[in-house]
């Protein structure tokens, strides 16, 4: 099953730490989203094979948007 | 009253061979009492009839309690009026006695053969739930659907307990259907999803029945057996070892909360629903409190409407039951926006400045790295009457960071600044105001924050602020925020 990872707030990318392919286990730090002056990891709440990303590390994402998806 | 066991099994429910007899049946609601109550505390407290609901007083974990049991083996848990007064009447018992009740549901709601009658019956056990309010603690477990009354009258409780099967709605996929011709399944439209993580109807998500009612069984003790703080009993460990390194960095606060409570004591509420602030039940030094804890790891800990709410409510039913609290506070701000100004950010986040300014409860709050603006006053702070204000050395408390302070106080100065020099003269003005504006020493001076503690001696700290404090407990009702 897909699992989408979306953003909780909107954010400027700091960094992804995840490439495609990549195994992770729960609770894994897929990427960090800068918001509210802070740096936020983005953690995966349950574990899979990264099958797409859908930023970079720069980008501004707003609530909702689609980060990575899991399989 | 005498109990009244193993009655003959009317002939309705135990047609059919292959069918189990009711006495046999895991949903009877005998069994699903003996299973919550201690070994061989059950009294029955209702005749085990066909009314619907069944009645029985006992202990958990030594903790006298009156609890009651929707019966699924009669027309699938309907309420008529005789099992209504059922449920009156155990309300009647733990607010005589002032023990907190167990309500177990599995219920479609109000029986439709007895009309107006059935409905005037329910809206009875909201009236008495409703006076009980906020005198005796009231758990709820939901272990099948529980529809229309029935799941009205959990969200009228204190706590919600979801079990694996158990499903909250107002009406069922079928209704839902033929009115509006939405196609949704009884998961989606009130499973552990929906009112987990979206609704707020439920607190705590259990995997198997036994779990949903060892849940309750923790709760009923931590509300109906409080304790009392024994300070010399606080072992010290260091808090601090679950901060990260850069102050700019987020982090998970479960590990802290978890950490500052006594071992294996903490329940969760609401987990999973607005987690951006952490409401949970536990021991310190013995006693039960009420941690509410910023978690800067969601929405970098945030307050915003949803979490101000969840809040609210958490702290309005820890005054109302006696629970002191312990406020764990990191947070940047309000989260801004227009998602959030249209959701009642300011509506919603007034509950909480009124929550806290109410309580009666002693309330120490703790700031561990940061406290801004608006959400430094609604964490409990002094203004509002925190009972003692404790900081980590350091921590910050300020109207904003004293670099974006800067920016504003300092902006046509910076415009004129070459653009390369500008973050060097920036943190050159955010030390300066720093100095003037901000820091401990600062708040101590105003007398915000009354104390500074080491991370490795908070656990202690807390205790001793809680111990000092008077006893008190607001006289309101826990309205379900």
């Amino acid at each position: 099953m897909v699992e989408q990872v979306s953003a909780e707030m909107v954010a400027n990318v700091h960094s992804v730490d995840v490439s495609l392919g990549d195994r992770v286990e729960a609770g894994a730090t897929l990427l960090v989203l800068e918001s509210m002056k802070m740096e936020i990891p983005v953690l995966a709440e349950t574990g899979g094979v990264v099958v797409d990303v859908k930023v970079a590390a720069g980008d501004v994402v707003q609530e909702g948007d689609i980060l990575v998806l899991l399989d | 009253m005498t109990a009244l066991d193993s009655r003959p099994v009317p002939a309705q429910a135990a047609a059919g061979a292959e069918r189990l007899s009711r006495d046999e049946d895991p949903r009877h609601p005998r069994h699903r009492l003996e299973a919550l109550l201690d070994a061989g505390s059950m009294e029955l407290v209702s005749p085990d009839d066909r009314s619907g609901m069944l009645a029985a007083a006992g202990t958990v974990d030594g903790t006298p309690v009156v609890a009651f049991c929707s019966d699924a083996t009669v027309m699938g848990g309907a309420m008529g009026d005789d099992g209504c007064r059922v449920v009156v009447q155990a309300y009647e018992r733990a607010l005589a006695e002032g023990v907190p009740i167990i309500g177990l549901w599995h219920s479609g709601g109000a029986r439709l053969p007895e009309g107006v009658l059935s409905l005037h019956a329910v809206g009875q056990i909201f009236a008495i739930m409703t006076r009980a309010s906020g005198t005796i603690p009231q758990i709820s477990v939901v272990l099948g659907p529980a529809a229309g009354g029935a799941a009205y009258g959990p969200a009228l409780t204190d706590i919600v307990i979801l079990g694996p099967e158990g499903r909250v709605f107002v009406t069922g996929p079928d209704v839902v259907r033929s009115v509006t011709g939405e196609d949704v399944d009884m998961l989606r439209l009130g499973g552990p999803e929906p009112h987990g993580r979206r609704s707020g109807v439920v607190h705590v998500l259990t995997s198997t029945e036994q779990d949903a009612l060892g849940r309750a069984r923790m709760l009923a003790s931590l509300l109906g057996s409080q304790g009392e703080i024994d300070t010399a009993g606080v072992n010290d460990v260091d808090l601090g070892i679950h901060l990260p390194e850069s102050a700019k960095r987020a982090y998970d606060v479960h590990p802290i909360v978890d950490d500052l409570l006594d071992e294996s004591t903490a329940v969760e509420l609401h987990a999973k629903w607005a987690p951006n602030i952490v409401t949970t039940l536990g021991r310190l030094g013995g006693r039960t409190v009420g941690v509410v804890a910023n978690n800067p790891l969601r929405l970098g800990g945030c307050l915003d409407s949803t979490s101000a709410e969840k809040a609210a409510r958490f702290v309005r039913m820890c005054d109302s039951l006696g629970v002191p609290l312990v406020v764990v506070v990191d947070v940047p701000g309000y989260l801004p926006g227009v998602g959030q100004e249209w959701d009642g950010v300011v509506r919603r986040g007034a509950k909480l400045l009124h929550a806290f300014a109410e309580a009666s409860v002693p309330r120490v709050t703790l700031v561990t790295r940061k406290a801004y603006g608006g959400a430094y006053i609604a964490m409990n702070s002094r203004a509002l009457g925190a009972t003692r204000v404790l900081a980590w050395p350091t921590a910050e408390v300020a109207v904003m960071g004293a670099v974006a302070a800067v920016r504003i106080l300092h902006r046509r100065k910076l415009a004129e600044v070459d653009p390369e020099l500008r973050p060097q003269v920036e943190v050159e003005l955010a030390e300066e105001h720093e100095r003037v504006a901000g820091g401990l020493d600062r708040a101590m001076d105003i007398g915000v924050v009354d104390e500074i503690v080491e991370q490795k001696s908070t656990r202690s700290a807390l205790a001793r602020a809680l111990a000092e404090a008077p006893a008190r407990r607001g006289s309101h009702s826990n309205i379900p925020l």
